[in-house]
């Protein structure tokens, strides 16, 4: 009960934060599907990327805008907004079949490797909750737990100071562990290890630099993993294990 | 030597008169042959053969054979039955052989043939002798621009600049002043670029007219008519049409007999070529081009029709579709008509109904659509949008048939169909794939703005390890200090008393006697608690008094000391008699004085 409060007044706190433009930015949205379902897919474009430059960010965004641009057969901006949508809710059946119908029209054959189970579980752990969720869960556990501590500390009766110290260490490690989601749910949405490539057609070099060897050419809509980034050239990886050097301008990351 | 070839010649003709009457006769294709080369040999029998002995063709090689034909004739009623076996052999040595006599029973009398004597040569120089007829030789090839003013084909378009799919109509126009025997097609052109269609002349006479061009008279007549539909744009050039011509041309003669008859003449062949056309093709404008625009130039009507509307479940209905008009209907694609997905819709069937004539080609092609509704219910047949170009008006044309309401009613149990199981339950087909249609949750999260990683976040985190050490460290020193609360009382004991006596002290000199009285009467009870650790509520002068005993304390100051706090008590509520303050207050002190130092 008490730690529900706490929850509260936290949000009360930070709820100036999210109501700012809120309601904007729904009537956006709506606008923006309107548009959709007229068939009107530039002005429905237009709508969700604005709702994106205002940084707002969902799923449901990123998805409409895919369709939309995939309506427009732009494939490449598809692609790499359903692989944004993926990234928030991977467990979507919608955006993975649209993503994989967008795949199909793209020149590159992807053979899309199903994505590891335990992966899978941990993605779906880091995302049960939002990243401000996770945050304020850590807080409030975490300031509970050394008060429930506190409390041990100034109690007498045994029994009372045994149940403290123990709730105490229970809040500590809970906190710790929303903590460390929120982290990594972070992190996830940041390290931005992937990329859609935006070129008709690039050569892939065997090292930074445009004088060396083409290795192999890939087309745009096609998904590369970044390894590492140097000055304008980026490390790329296939999903077939094929590895090589492109500019960074000719992608655009997830 | 010479009767000796007339007695032979004697002896033959007897001998044949003999065999020949005889009625088995033996002859050959060939009597000098090269080595290889086949020849037939035949016999020939007037009658029924009942029995053939053939002679021996060891010298030969036999190729073919026996081949048996047969002919009747018949004269006045006389009919005469010959037949002839025949054998196909091949000389195979070089030198002179003879092949023997056939017997034959015929109408029950046997005959003999005749031997015949064959000379093979080496080689095969006689081989082609006389194979091919020679070819008459009085013609010649002529040169046709000597003729050009004489003879010549025009081909004429009736338009040269047309839209891409409009019908042109080509006309290739003989034009002469000489005589013809004969005339030959080379080669019709291909017309490279068209799809073409010839006009079908029914009339057997090649109706001629005259035409005169700058003085000169000309025999002129069509040749062949051919109505072009363009199916690509640009500048297109119609193959020239090649034609061999014999002329009968009149050869100069000095004789005058032969000239007043008429003269002599030969024969002259000619090629002749028509003149190249060129057609300016416009590709069809794209300006305002339906989306149902599928090639059809000219000018169309569409109608549809279907032969039952209220049917059953699995009866079937004829659609059509009726294109009519003049144009490129030949060309003209399968029109794509969408139905219901639970009718099930047959390839159409096409029927032509197209006549080329000069006009162009014209009529009408209809596209017949068996339907069968599977299920109950009511369909629409959605109306069929044709759209055509009419060059004539440079614009598109879009035509629309009617709709159709289809009432399909329960289908008769008993006439079920076979095709279908008797479950009658059939799998969701998938007609196509498309994308799932957008989200419309409003699960708006603010990215730039979250509550993670910001000041109020690290702060907040910081805030519960810090109130923790403060807690910890205030406690600890707590403890320090309240280790032993009854010792440090006692020994502060005192003090406070001091303090009181002093407060009281103050009161004497303000002369304010009810608070004088009440600091003594406090100073002494908090000196008292605090002293010997007796809580305030036990703090009565009996428990007091028992306290100060059992500590072995004097009784006189004991009963002093009670006596004092009586004095208090009742100087709170009553004026005191009988001594002053001053001499309270020194009592007091030495009441306190008294039991600190027992």
């Amino acid at each position: 009960m008490r730690s529900y409060k706490l929850y509260l007044g936290f949000m009360l706190l930070l709820a100036p934060l999210f109501s700012m433009g809120k309601d904007q930015a729904v009537d956006l949205l709506t606008k923006g599907n309107g548009y959709y379902a007229k068939s009107e897919y530039k002005q429905a474009v237009a709508a969700y990327q604005q709702l994106l430059k205002n940084g707002f960010r969902s799923a449901t965004v990123y998805f409409n805008l895919g369709n939309a641009y995939y309506k427009l057969e732009e494939i490449p901006s598809a692609i790499l907004n359903y692989e944004r949508a993926y990234k928030l809710t991977p467990n979507d059946e919608d955006v993975q079949v649209n993503l994989q119908l967008a795949n199909l029209k793209i020149a590159d054959k992807i053979e899309t490797i199903p994505p590891f189970f335990l992966n899978q579980w941990w993605h779906k752990l880091i995302l049960a909750c939002s990243l401000t969720t996770w945050s304020v869960w850590g807080v409030v556990l975490f300031v509970i737990g050394f008060l429930v501590l506190i409390g041990y500390l100034f109690t007498q009766a045994l029994r009372v100071k045994k149940i403290a110290f123990y709730a105490g260490i229970c809040c500590l490690a809970l906190a710790l562990f929303c903590i460390v989601m929120a982290t990594a749910q972070y992190r996830y949405f940041n390290d931005h290890r992937e990329a859609i490539l935006f070129s008709g057609a690039v050569n892939v070099k065997s090292a930074p630099n445009d004088q060396t060897k083409t290795l192999f050419v890939i087309h745009e809509g096609t998904k590369v993993k970044i390894d590492k980034r140097e000055g304008d050239w980026i490390k790329i990886e296939l999903p077939n294990g094929n590895v090589g050097w492109i500019g960074y301008s000719t992608v655009k990351v997830i | 030597m010479k009767l000796k070839y007339f007695a032979l010649l004697i002896f033959t003709l007897y001998l044949n008169k003999v065999f020949a009457q005889g009625g088995l006769d033996a002859s050959v294709s060939k009597r000098t042959i090269a080595i290889g080369e086949p020849f037939e040999i035949s016999f020939t029998a007037k009658g029924n053969i009942e029995q053939f002995d053939p002679p021996s063709f060891s010298d030969f090689r036999v190729v073919g054979g026996p081949n048996q034909s047969s002919s009747m004739t018949s004269i006045n009623g006389n009919t005469t039955v010959s037949i002839a076996l025949s054998y196909n052999l091949v000389g195979v040595k070089e030198g002179t052989y003879t092949i023997g006599a056939a017997r034959a029973t015929i109408d029950g009398k046997s005959y003999r043939s005749k031997p015949i004597k064959i000379q093979i040569a080496k080689g095969n120089s006689t081989s082609h002798q006389g194979s091919k007829g020679a070819e008459p030789d009085n013609l010649t090839t002529g040169n046709a621009s000597d003729m050009a003013k004489h003879l010549f084909i025009k081909a004429v378009a009736n338009k040269t600049s047309v839209y891409q799919g409009e019908q042109i109509t080509v006309t290739y126009k003989l034009y002469t002043n000489v005589s013809i025997v004969d005339i030959a097609m080379d080669k019709l052109p291909d017309f490279n670029g068209f799809w073409s269609q010839e006009v079908k002349n029914d009339n057997e006479r090649i109706p001629w007219t005259q035409e005169t061009i700058n003085g000169t008279t000309y025999h002129v007549t069509d040749i062949k008519q051919i109505i072009l539909f363009p199916e690509r744009w640009g500048k297109l050039t119609l193959d020239p049409l090649g034609m061999t011509f014999l002329i009968r041309q009149v050869v100069p003669s000095n004789d005058p007999i032969e000239q007043f008859f008429g003269g002599s003449y030969k024969d002259v062949k000619y090629k002749i070529k028509s003149t190249p056309v060129t057609i300016d093709v416009k590709a069809l404008p794209e300006n305002g081009k339906p989306a149902s625009f599928q090639g059809a130039v000219g000018h169309f009507s569409v109608e549809a029709s279907a032969d039952h509307l209220d049917l059953k479940a699995n009866e079937a209905l004829n659609y059509s579709l009726k294109i009519s008009g003049t144009g490129n209907i030949k060309l003209l694609r399968s029109p794509k008509v969408k139905f219901d997905p639970a009718i099930e819709a047959y390839d159409p069937k096409v029927s032509d109904q197209i006549t080329a004539s000069l006009n162009g080609v014209s009529g009408s092609r209809s596209y017949t659509y068996l339907l069968i509704p599977r299920h109950e219910g009511s369909y629409d047949i959605t109306p069929f949008e044709f759209s055509y170009f009419n060059p004539a008006t440079q614009k598109y044309v879009t035509l629309t048939t009617k709709g159709y309401h289809l009432t399909v009613a329960k289908g008769d149990p008993t006439s079920n169909v076979t095709a279908f199981s008797s479950s009658d339950q059939q799998e969701v087909k998938l007609l196509d794939k498309d994308i799932r249609y957008i989200k419309d949750t409003t699960d708006l999260t603010w990215s730039t703005h979250t509550f993670f990683g910001s000041v109020w976040f690290w702060l907040l985190l910081l805030l519960g390890p810090l109130l923790f050490i403060a807690a910890w460290l205030y406690r600890n020193w707590y403890r320090e200090h309240t280790k032993d609360v009854v010792r440090i009382k006692g020994r502060n004991a005192n003090k406070v008393a001091a303090k009181h006596m002093a407060s009281a002290n103050k009161q004497l000199q303000n002369g304010d006697k009810k608070l004088f009285y009440e600091a003594v009467y406090r100073g002494l009870y908090g000196y008292l608690s605090d002293k010997f650790n007796i809580a305030a509520a036990d703090l009565n002068k009996d428990n007091i008094a028992d306290q100060l005993r059992l500590r072995g304390k004097d009784e006189a100051v004991i009963n002093q000391l009670i006596e004092t706090l009586d004095l208090c008590e009742m100087a709170r509520y009553a004026p005191v008699v009988g001594t002053s303050e001053q001499e309270v207050y020194e009592k007091s002190k030495h009441i306190i004085h008294a039991i600190e130092n027992a």
